[in-house]
């Protein structure tokens, strides 16, 4: 069975966030919602100053605390190792906001919606044609694109990626490209200690 | 280190520190209310105070569902929160919260009308209802805390501190409420209880505090952001000197009287709604990953 | 846990059902392949990069991601509107009222014609479409050689006209295919800005992550480039020319250059006199130093046996040095301890760095090109811009970063530097062509034909006295305030203005830009959104979008060539028109159309074209130009390019590696010389006034370690200020994208000015201190924002930070405006390219609180507070 998982050049990603807009057009998301972000962190004193750029994402977790806190079962996790949020079924509550040790979720409010992109109130033709896939009031977040998933294309973040920062695959596949480049590179995974076992990885 | 030189990054694209913001200050009142309720009826029922078990049963069933369906983003579908007690504990809560409130008016209807219907004062059905509905609150009263300390991502959270509090706090302002319903003597013979109950909750607070600062950066930070942050005035002020101090000074020294009663009274919940408040703000996400070298150590 | 998939309608926007059309993205000057989304419905909801597109390989940018929300932008213009409030100012409201295209053309071809007809040099153009060289040349329809759009100033003034003189090309990128180690100074080439920034980050990423190619990034501040790279070189700002030169005084001085490359393809080894020319024959044909008869001889006598670079000659009792020697002889002084005092790089790091660039340029290597050719190798490269090419001494700064490469060998071969042209066309049109004794012809009017020596003046911004720059619209104001002093005797009241914001995008005070603006009778904007230039329009022609125009171009592609095709992904959403039927029916009206189609067919190069030649009485859409630039670049014809959206290749390697083949380049540039003494000749002929005022320095042959007057200001401006754009921004202009701009205002780069903590420090200011900044030219206000990756002389000004207010714009205005702290004098402009000085010396004050201007209505820094504290559900923290 598939086990979909993202790996994050951090070598090669230049902090350009393409990927977020990618994702805010694939998706739709309204204003100051965020699927993915990348980050940046300075560190290190000048003349030895250094600033690196890390993309962050759900990680569709295996142990996934979202999922166990969830009160009404909206989170749940496909076979291919998605982690989704049931829009029908979510009843905004936010545990899952509140366990998710990335920070990973929001609510997507019903004011956001009805502010519009701009700002003013108005609703352009774009939004219109999206906004209806969300439900006012649920806590949702990244799903890898999981449509895309299901035609066999790459989500929208990684398909934009100028660097290829953002390499999608399964993980069970040894010789998918992510796999190779986990055990080549010496993949870490983002706060281990959390043990949710993350399917996202980094490598330097 | 401290907090100035951590990096807090709000809703930028900076790695840092990220404030919990999910649970908001309903959800606080919300914990509040079941925390107040449960325990203002689970220590009635212990007093035999109807009042009192009126009193407690009224704030969960009316504070508690109000202002968590305030919180809920799509409040109409809140049923479905019963679907997954086998794992979650907001979940079983919920059952809990609906076991206690099935429970306890049970039980009340029975002691209030009971014996037109035939029911004894010492029936064994009171005996069971009064078992199950104080089971159910003793539920109430603690699930919060497990429903914080279950998941990892907030550290200050993830304690068995969690559901300790939950659980004093209950007993102390169900004690402390109960005392302003009954006659005064009745009251005064609680004093020794409650001032027992107010020392365990400082050696929580302490607990706490210790864990934190020794613990993992994410609880160190919550802590730092309680004690030198503008958090601290509502810290020492609220939950410290109103909620645990002046209490706790009074019942030693002050002679007894009505009044005292209410302002310790007041002071323990002023204390225990910042003490909500707060532990909701200085809740703070770990930064997902760092490449810095030089920050693992002292972060 | 498993659960079933659900089996629903598509919510993913890509995935809908609707069609994709293959077009080309312009949200920056440059033209990545895209495909544009658009739903059953007519809703343009996705765009994703061409994958069959060579150049951009699929990827987008974070811009090109964005033109969804420029297309609906319920700000946009909707229909042409007429000014009814005549009060002209920052945040005043023009009050528009709707009117007729009709009468939109009416009023604007009365308007213009009225100064027309007094006098055609009374209309001063800024038309600034780098994708619509057409629409920027529609002024030299009525030899009008004005000019106020940017190109030039900020830009490169310089840089075009040094790269027109060594490759015969508009720009230049390394070759992010075969390069090993890659030196950026001043430049986001691969990074950030620069050419294709999707494209070429692309191929950079993969050359890093591929071959570990090493990143050498100098520059003030730690840019994204610095960020990735392997080593930051914090510089001192506007010293670049003075690393250079140290870089060069090693690899001269250790022995370490191609000196066979410098022998054969340049004129390194020519000779040079005594007066800084070379010594001719009476042919006019050039000499070198043959060492093995000891003697002088032509450039094309086949009888030289090893020629000389270095050494002191004498022909005919004048004493005569090759030109390398001259270079060799200027270096002297250049040493790298020297040249650390003024650049604050340690001598040791630029001495390693020559090493190291040297040692990876592997000189000597060749390769075997896939046409058969063998060519050098030389996997090192040197790159280069705004930042570190926009000095008052422009011509040398831009001169010696060149001949960094040039020591190496590694022009325009494998791993090299490369030229890059404009357009594509022009690889087709062959845009190398043998010039005088075996030089290649120089070509430093990248942007077209220059006016004529005249005196009084025939421009507004003396461009009648740079026969070698670019143009220097900054002249415009210094001009305009004193054109007794310049003998002008014209006065400019009409400005026509498309796709342009000069009063954004030019240095000099905003507040004498807003005179010279209330100055004009009559203002015309062709665009699509307010911008601080709409703002004082007295006409608006809205424009269609990217979205929904026709356009075949390729600008500055680094690796590939052939055309990106633009197509209407959807009819125009209002009544707006293309540019082509905005300047069509203009040119029309003021009866100057034939003169127009005459300047089109030249400027695209349909000219010796006759099927494809305009015809002068007939007016062309966008659709139709589209279409003969497809047809000129390899005869397709509309419904291919329709189809594919572009006819990108990989760059035809005889056009690509040693283009110039036969021709020898111009390390030393004679053509200085020979243009000024031509230009003071003249001046001094027509006793031109201010000629002793006129920068004769600049005009060097060679670059020198002189240094730029900037540096001079006086003491008490202890900080030096700089600029610089980032990949999400399109100059300031996609601030008003609502997905650039929540991008932009949660990144700390971009959310106040960028100071070194301990220089903070020193100044009594922290994190988030207010602040006055100020030059002595102008000010700005901002809030600090520490960083480690900070020069610690130097105050970094994020483009984001210098907005105006524009009503209904959505745009935030910040502190002020980088550009008021500039100089537009003749004293900080290269008196050879017209480039003036990017940088400014400033001083910090500290203020309690904004200045009451800032205080009024909502700021970026308003903003960037609430993000910063994040008041989420839960309130503010
Ligand atoms: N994303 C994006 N790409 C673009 C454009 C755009 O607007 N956005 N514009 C296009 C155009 S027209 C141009 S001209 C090019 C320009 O491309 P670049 O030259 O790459 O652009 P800038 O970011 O303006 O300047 C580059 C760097 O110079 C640094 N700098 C400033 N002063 C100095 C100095 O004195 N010395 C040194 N060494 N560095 C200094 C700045 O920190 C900045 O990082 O980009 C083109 N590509
Ligand atoms: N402080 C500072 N100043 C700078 C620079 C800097 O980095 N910092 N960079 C300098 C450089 S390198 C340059 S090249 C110049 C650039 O200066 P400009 O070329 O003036 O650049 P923009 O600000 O992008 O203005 C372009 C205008 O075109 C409009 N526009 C966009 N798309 C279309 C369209 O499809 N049709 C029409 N008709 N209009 C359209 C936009 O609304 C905008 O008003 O700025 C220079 N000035
Ligand atoms: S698009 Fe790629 S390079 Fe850019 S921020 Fe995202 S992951 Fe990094
Ligand atoms: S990253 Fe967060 S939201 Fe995503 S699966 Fe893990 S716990 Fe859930
Ligand atoms: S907000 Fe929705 S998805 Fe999250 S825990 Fe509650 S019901 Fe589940
Ligand atoms: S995988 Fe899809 S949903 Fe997730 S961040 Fe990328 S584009 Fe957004
Ligand atoms: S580099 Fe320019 S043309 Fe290419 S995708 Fe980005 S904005 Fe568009
Ligand atoms: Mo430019």
């Amino acid at each position: 069975m598939a086990r979909m998982g993202m790996v994050f050049d951090l070598k090669a990603c230049i902090g350009c966030n393409a990927c977020v807009v990618a994702c805010k057009q694939e998706n739709s998301l309204p204003d100051g919602v965020f699927f993915t972000k990348t980050l940046s962190e300075e560190y290190g004193v000048f003349p030895l100053a250094k600033r690196v750029y890390i993309p962050t994402i759900c990680n569709h977790c295996e142990d996934a605390p979202c999922e166990k806190v969830c009160p009404s079962g909206a989170t749940h996790t496909r076979e291919d190792g998605i982690v989704m949020v049931d829009d029908d079924k979510c009843i905004g509550c936010n545990s899952c906001a509140v366990a998710c040790p990335y920070d990973q979720r929001t609510q997507m409010d019903a004011e956001k919606f009805l502010k519009g992109l701009y700002g003013t109130g108005e609703i352009t033709p774009f939004e219109e044609q999206g906004y209806g896939r969300y439900t006012p009031g649920t806590v949702t977040k990244c799903d890898f694109c999981s449509q895309r998933v299901d035609v066999g294309l790459d989500p929208a973040c990684v398909v934009t990626c100028p660097t290829n920062a953002r390499i999608f695959g399964d993980l069970d596949d040894p010789q998918s490209a992510p796999s190779k480049m986990i055990r080549e590179r010496h993949g870490r995974q983002p706060l281990p200690e959390k043990n949710t076992k993350p399917k996202v990885y980094y490598v330097n | 280190m401290s907090i100035e030189n951590k990096v807090f990054s709000g809703d930028t694209l900076k790695v840092g520190y990220r404030f919990q913001r999910h649970w908001d200050n309903s959800m606080a009142y919300a914990f509040f209310c079941a925390e107040l309720g449960a325990g203002l009826y689970f220590v009635s029922m212990l007093l035999g105070s109807m009042i009192g078990m009126i009193a407690g049963l009224v704030v969960v069933s009316t504070g508690k569902p109000y202002f968590h369906l305030a919180h809920m983003g799509v409040p109409g579908k809140s049923w479905r929160a019963m679907l997954r007690p086998d794992r979650s504990w907001i979940s079983r809560g919920l059952w809990a919260l609906a076991g206690m409130v099935a429970f306890s008016v049970l039980y009340l209807l029975c002691l209030a009308f009971g014996e037109q219907f035939g029911i004894r004062p010492d029936s064994a059905l009171l005996w069971v209802l009064q078992i199950l509905s104080g089971a159910f609150t003793l539920a109430v009263m603690v699930y919060q805390g497990f429903a914080m300390s279950h998941s990892s991502a907030i550290a200050i959270w993830s304690s068995a501190i969690m559901p300790m509090a939950s659980l004093l706090y209950s007993l102390v302002v169900g004690v402390a409420v109960v005392r302003v319903l009954l006659p005064a003597p009745q009251a005064a013979a609680l004093t020794g209880s409650l001032e027992l109950l107010l020392l365990g909750l400082a050696v929580m607070h302490l607990m706490l505090l210790h864990s934190g600062w020794h613990g993992s950066p994410g609880a160190r930070t919550s802590i730092e952001l309680l004690l030198q942050t503008l958090y601290a005035k509502w810290f020492w002020g609220a939950v410290v000197a109103a909620g645990i101090v002046l209490p706790a000074l009074l019942l030693w020294f002050a002679p007894s009287s009505a009044a005292v009663t209410v302002i310790v009274a007041v002071g323990i919940l002023a204390g225990f709604m910042a003490w909500r408040i707060l532990i909701f703000k200085i809740g703070v996400y770990e930064p997902i990953m760092s490449m810095n070298p030089f920050r693992s150590a002292n972060t | 846990m498993a659960t079933p998939r659900k089996k629903l309608e598509p919510t993913a926007n890509s995935l809908k059902s609707g069609r994709w059309v293959a077009s080309s993205c312009k949200m920056c000057l440059h033209s990545c392949g895209n495909l544009i989304h658009v739903t059953d419905d007519g809703v343009i909801n996705k765009i994703e990069g061409n994958p069959t597109n060579p150049s951009n390989n699929g990827k987008l940018c974070t811009k090109g991601n964005t033109p969804i929300m420029r297309h609906y932008d319920p700000a946009r213009f909707k229909q042409p509107m007429r000014r009814t409030n005549p009060e002209k100012g920052v945040g005043i409201d023009p009050k528009w009222e709707p009117i007729s295209w009709e009468e939109a053309f009416e009023i604007t071809t009365r308007e213009i014609k009225k100064s027309m007809d007094e006098d055609p040099r009374k209309i001063l153009p800024s038309l600034e479409d780098f994708q619509k060289m057409n629409i920027w040349a529609w002024a030299l329809s009525f030899g009008n050689f004005n000019f106020y759009q940017s190109g030039g100033t900020m830009c490169g003034g310089a840089y075009h006209p040094i790269n027109g003189y060594i490759h015969s090309a508009f720009a230049c990128a390394n070759d992010a295919k075969y390069c090993n180690y890659w030196i950026n100074n001043g430049t986001g080439d691969g990074f950030s800005s620069h050419l294709h920034a999707a494209a070429q980050s692309n191929w950079v990423a993969k050359a890093r992550t591929e071959r570990n190619m090493r990143i050498v990034s100098v520059e003030p501040r730690l840019s994204i480039g610095s960020a990735k790279a392997e080593e930051w070189v914090p510089i001192r700002p506007a010293t670049d020319r003075h690393f250079a030169l140290g870089m060069s005084h090693v690899l001269v001085n250790e022995g370490l250059c191609d000196y066979q490359f410098l022998k054969r393809d340049t004129n390194a080894p020519y000779l040079v006199g005594e007066d800084g020319y070379f010594i001719r024959d009476a042919n006019r044909q050039c000499y070198m130093w043959d060492l093995e008869s000891n003697s002088a001889k032509l450039w094309n006598d086949e009888s030289i046996g090893e020629i000389a670079l270095e050494g002191n000659y004498e022909i005919d009792g004048k004493p005569c040095r090759p030109a390398f020697q001259v270079y060799k002889d200027i270096l002297e002084e250049c040493t790298p301890e020297a040249m650390s005092e003024i650049t604050t790089v340690p001598a040791e790091t630029i001495r390693r760095i020559a090493r190291e660039f040297a040692k990876a340029a592997q000189i000597g290597a060749t390769m075997k090109l896939e046409d058969g050719r063998t060519v050098p190798f030389r996997p090192a490269a040197y790159n280069y811009y705004r930042g570190a090419q926009g000095r008052k001494t422009g011509s040398q700064t831009n001169h010696s970063f060149k001949l960094v490469n040039v020591l190496i060998g590694n022009i325009d071969v494998p791993g090299g530097h490369m030229g890059v042209v404009l357009d594509g066309k022009e690889i087709d049109l062959n845009h190398c062509q043998p010039g005088e004794s075996g030089m290649l012809h120089p070509t430093p009017h990248q942007l077209g034909p220059v006016p004529p020596f005249d005196y009084p003046p025939n421009t507004y911004h003396l461009m009648d006295y740079f026969p070698v720059g670019v143009n220097p619209p900054h002249f415009n104001l210094l001009v305009h305030e004193n054109r007794e002093k310049f003998g002008v005797q014209f006065k400019p009241d009409v400005i026509v203005n498309c796709h342009s914001n000069p009063v954004w995008a030019i240095q000099g005070p905003r507040e004498k830009w807003f005179d010279f603006l209330r100055s004009m009778r009559f203002i015309v904007c062709v665009d699509l959104i307010r911008t601080e230039m709409t703002d004082w329009a007295d006409i608006i022609l809205p424009s269609n979008d990217v979205l929904e125009s026709w356009n075949c171009t390729m600008i500055e592609p680094p690796h590939t060539e052939g055309m990106s095709f633009r197509q209407p992904a959807v009819p125009p959403l209002y009544d707006t028109k293309s540019e082509e039927e905005i300047f069509y029916e203009l040119s029309e009206r003021l009866g100057v159309l034939a003169a127009y189609n005459d300047v089109v067919n030249k400027t695209l190069g349909f000219e010796g074209h006759p099927e494809l030649m305009l015809e002068p009485d007939k007016k062309y859409t966008d659709k139709e130009i589209a279409r003969r630039k497809g047809l000129l670049w390899n005869g397709k014809d509309i419904d291919w390019y329709m189809e594919r959206g572009h006819s990108v290749t990989e760059k035809r390697l005889d056009k690509w590696y040693r283009p110039w083949e036969g021709n020898r380049l111009h390390f030393y540039i004679e053509d200085f010389l020979v243009h000024r003494d031509d230009l003071k000749q003249k001046m001094e002929a027509a006793d031109v006034p201010f000629r002793h005022e006129w920068q004769w320095d600049d005009y060097q042959p060679l670059p020198t370690p002189v240094l730029d007057p900037v540096h001079n200001e006086p003491p008490e401006y202890d900080l030096y200020a700089i600029t610089f754009k980032d990949i999400q921004l399109n100059f300031g202009e996609s601030l008003s994208n609502p997905w650039i701009k929540e991008l932009v205002y949660r990144d700390p780069v971009h959310t106040g000015l960028l100071l070194n903590p301990r220089t903070a420090a020193a100044k009594g200011l922290k994190q988030g201190s207010i602040v006055k900044v100020e030059s002595p030219y102008g000010k700005l206000y901002g809030r600090i924002n520490t960083s480690e990756g900070m020069q610690p002389e130097t105050v970094g000004v994020s483009n984001a930070l210098s907005r105006m207010r524009s009503k209904d714009s959505g745009v935030l205005p910040a502190g002020g405006h980088f550009n008021d702290m500039l100089p537009y004098d003749l004293r900080n402009t290269d008196g050879a390219s017209g480039q003036p000085e990017t940088v400014c010396k400033v001083k910090l004050t500290k203020l309690d609180d904004w200045p009451d201007f800032l205080k009024e209505g909502r700021t970026v820094y308003d903003l960037i507070e609430e993000l910063e504290t994040a008041k989420g559900k839960g309130g503010q923290h």
